[in-house]
């Protein structure tokens, strides 16, 4: 990161808000999905909302903290699990991708436009809180468990219904969150965010 | 906070943070790369039990460590068996657990004050990268301190909502609490700025 990159204290406050948002979200019960039948992990939802709000640098930023702190021992990941151990585990490649994964939705939603539209955040989410956390996860997941490729890419099949629900809640939420609160999409919390949604 | 880290007085509990996490590192990696070899799981797990009686932890810690990620084995094993021979599954398995029981070991023997420290002493070196590592400090532990005031903001939305009857879903929960989080955000920003932190 250089200079021109340095972040300012408002960002720094969002990145820590948001890290700890992905913590809050992997508390069980944080998030009943469809009246609790669908056990779905908010905290891979938490990803995908940190890269499609706050933009591509500042949501891996989010991520990598989050995980920073996981990696220290605080027991924040889903189920109450943390410490360097999890990292170690044929699961570690995935909290990788998640960082990658947030950049990557980041990237593809904010691009250079201030109000994101459906299609971005949708493709954004599935390509990176999706495909580029699978893209690394299954790798590391193949190389831990000794596991031939194709079939750790198999036994992750399980797990891609949920993560369909999530690109589509994470969209929606995201949406619902620029009508009611653009400031949280722009830098300055200014006038320019209101009057883009009166120009709508 | 709570934390996983266990109270003690013993050498590894007194060995600098930055060292553990580097001998875990190396340990790890040796662990990860003399997969092939059949005594690798067998050191790995003596090894183990050595370092959790040295850290006075006892073995009762260890087999609570185990059980924490019962499911995780469970899974692995599962699925290994499906494709390869039931030894070779049952060593990676134990190859597997073994890094993870050492990786805990450092998280139940060092404060996280100390990690946080030995965190931002190891990204001095990325400081010609325009990486502050005073910064990172900064916001690792603005984010210990900011999870109790988001978990606080998590449970007032879903007592208001419950008591006015809302049908809980994702986003009537998500969106909320994103913005009252979003906007504690920017006032804590303000009030640093005021303080002259920027």
């Amino acid at each position: 990161m250089a200079q021109k990159n340095r972040f300012e204290i408002r960002d720094i406050t969002r990145i820590a808000v948001f890290a700890a948002i992905i913590a809050v979200l992997g508390i069980p019960a944080a998030i009943p999905a469809f009246g609790g039948a669908v056990p779905i992990t908010a905290q891979t939802l938490g990803v995908m909302l940190a890269g499609a709000v706050l933009g591509s640098w500042r949501g891996a930023a989010a991520v990598a903290v989050f995980e920073v702190l996981v990696f220290i021992g605080l027991p924040l990941l889903s189920g109450g699990r943390g410490g360097a151990g999890v990292f170690a585990g044929p699961t570690g490649g995935y909290l990788i991708g998640w960082i990658l994964g947030a950049f990557v939705i980041g990237a593809i939603v904010r691009g250079n436009i201030r109000k994101p539209s459906w299609w971005r955040i949708a493709l954004g989410s599935f390509v990176g809180g999706v495909l580029v956390v699978y893209a690394i996860g299954i790798p590391v997941l193949s190389l831990v468990t000794k596991l031939p490729l194709g079939q750790a890419a198999l036994s992750n099949v399980v797990f891609l219904p949920g993560d369909i629900i999530k690109v589509i809640v994470t969209t929606l939420i995201t949406l619902a969150l620029y009508r009611a609160y653009p400031a949280a999409f722009g830098r300055k919390p200014a006038v320019t965010a209101k009057a883009s949604v009166s120009a709508r | 906070m709570i934390a996983l880290y266990r109270e003690g007085t013993s050498p590894l509990h007194r060995a600098p943070a930055g060292a553990k996490v580097l001998v875990f590192m190396i340990v790890a990696l040796a662990i990860t790369l003399s997969a092939e070899n059949p005594f690798t799981v067998p050191v790995a797990a003596a090894l183990a039990i050595i370092g959790y009686l040295a850290a006075g932890l006892g073995l009762g810690t260890l087999l609570a460590q185990i059980s924490v990620v019962r499911w995780v084995i469970v899974i692995m094993l599962v699925t290994q068996l499906i494709f390869l021979p039931p030894l070779a599954a049952a060593t990676n398995t134990g190859r597997v657990l073994a890094v993870i029981v050492l990786a805990a070991l450092i998280t139940l023997t060092t404060r996280i004050p100390a990690l946080l420290d030995a965190t931002e002493h190891a990204l001095g070196p990325l400081r010609r990268f325009g990486v502050d590592p005073a910064r990172v400090g900064l916001l690792l532990g603005m984010t210990i301190t900011t999870i109790p005031v988001i978990m606080g903001i998590a449970t007032r939305i879903r007592d208001a909502q419950r008591a006015r009857g809302v049908p809980v879903r994702p986003a009537t929960f998500v969106v909320p609490l994103l913005i009252l989080s979003l906007k504690h955000s920017d006032e804590l920003a303000d009030a640093l700025a005021a303080r002259g932190i920027d």
